[in-house]
């Protein structure tokens, strides 16, 4: 339980970094996908609600110490964590690695757009409409999240979406 | 009691979500607040040394691409160059040509240079218009680069020279950009440098500076290019200045000679003639 932890904290720093310094130069259209995202999602699925928000808060700390907004970050993140918690599928559960994929990538999905809905709902630094930034750009970035989860999944968590 | 703790551990789900809600809100709260303020200068000292990295090696990444886009506009720049320098030796052999034609028009003699003698004992050269053709002593011997010299003897067909290049010549000059002013003479040794003396340490003079005739020339017009300072050397109350002189003196076949300068009044009062107590 220790060394799970453990290893999270670090793949959530790793994440942050990436986040910060690496997605921003793949980026498409002003919008990148957002590794954090996954990673509190991948959290909610195999843990718990609990230990997504959590999560999510931490990212939010670390991610805003980076983007200079950090209380907006943190209640993203922990919307983004607490949404996800709801598509957590308990160990005893019979579901099927093509279920638990599916919902991994619904929970994605939500909290991508939940959590890009706060932030463009606080903060707009180019000035567009909220509606453009939360639906277009919300929808955008859903789904280039949802193709490196699509990456990730079929290079790492397949293992972790066994039946 | 007991039911509130089954509530609580029933609901500490959305007791933390509140919990860190509420922390987010006042974190956005405190958005100004200079600890949160240090904190974020600090990440963004961080953020931009880490993106300075990357940069660098996503630079290194394309150095192929770089030096190849950098090849073409060498490529284009050299061409550019060319065809502007091309154009620039056109226009300044025409200008050249051009100005020529202006000097005899305005009265210049030209002459040929008949005879030169560089020696230890004599430097002077002599040329084939004397004062039958209007040749007089103290007239400038110039060529379109620069100062030649000074006439200092007349006979019928001919006319002696004294060039810059002779110990006993001196004239007045003036530097085109700083108006830094000194007497030009020359030492002997390498028949290109002449040096300039008295010119104050103050001076403002810079290297590669061009030197011309000053007004104060008792026999030579003002602004006949003389040479370019090569070298200053400080002393302890004036410069020595080493002039690249603009005339080759090895290859001078034809000169011209500009007409006497007439300046009586000056040099009258130069004199200190009695010409003040004339006015009223």
């Amino acid at each position: 339980m220790t060394t799970k932890l453990f290893f999270s904290i670090v793949f959530l720093c790793i994440g942050t970094l990436l986040q910060e310094f690496f997605l921003p130069h793949i980026a498409l259209f002003q919008v990148s996908p957002d590794i954090m995202t996954i990673f509190i999602v991948f959290i909610a699925i195999t843990v718990d609600q609990k230990r997504s928000t959590s999560f999510g808060f931490a990212a939010g700390i670390l991610t805003g110490i980076f983007s200079g907004n950090m209380g907006l970050n943190m209640l993203a993140r922990t919307i983004e964590g607490f949404i996800a918690g709801y598509f957590h599928i308990p160990e005893e559960s019979h579901a099927t690695s093509r279920q638990k994929t599916r919902r991994f990538y619904m929970a994605i999905l939500a909290a991508c757009f939940c959590g890009n809905a706060v932030m463009s709902a606080g903060y707009n630094p180019l000035g567009l409409t909220p509606a453009y930034r939360i639906i277009v750009l919300g929808f955008l970035e859903s789904l280039f999240t949802l193709m490196l989860a699509l990456i990730l999944n079929w290079l790492f968590l397949r293992k972790s979406f066994a039946d | 009691m007991p039911k509130f703790f089954t509530l609580f551990f029933k609901y500490n789900n959305y007791l933390l979500f509140v919990v860190c809600c509420s922390i987010s809100l006042l974190f956005i709260k405190l958005q100004n607040d200079d600890t949160l303020e240090n904190l974020r200068t600090g990440s963004i000292e961080f953020s931009a040394a880490v993106n300075e990295k990357l940069t660098n090696i996503t630079y290194l990444l394309n150095l192929d691409k770089e030096n190849e886009r950098l090849m073409r506009v060498n490529a284009d720049l050299l061409t550019r160059t060319i065809n502007l320098e091309t154009t620039a030796v056109d226009e300044r052999n025409r200008s050249k040509i051009l100005t020529d034609s202006t000097f005899n028009a305005s009265g210049f003699i030209m002459a040929r240079v008949v005879d030169r003698k560089f020696s230890d004992r004599e430097n002077m050269l002599l040329i084939n218009a004397g004062w039958k053709n209007g040749i007089k002593k103290d007239m400038t011997v110039l060529v379109p680069e620069g100062l030649v010299g000074r006439v200092i003897a007349v006979s019928e067909h001919y006319a002696k020279v004294l060039p810059v290049i002779n110990t006993d010549f001196k004239v007045s000059v003036v530097s085109d950009s700083s108006n830094t002013m000194g007497i030009l003479s020359w030492n002997g040794g390498q028949e290109s440098i002449a040096q300039v003396e008295q010119v104050p340490i103050s001076s403002r003079l810079k290297l590669n500076e061009h030197m011309v005739t000053s007004d104060f020339s008792t026999f030579s017009t003002r602004g006949i290019p003389v040479g370019r300072v090569v070298r200053i050397t400080p002393d302890k109350l004036f410069c020595t200045i080493d002039l690249r002189l603009a005339v080759d003196f090895s290859s001078l076949t034809q000169v011209l000679i500009a007409p006497l300068k007439i300046e009586a009044e000056k040099a009258a009062i130069a004199n200190e003639s009695a010409l003040i107590e004339q006015l009223p």
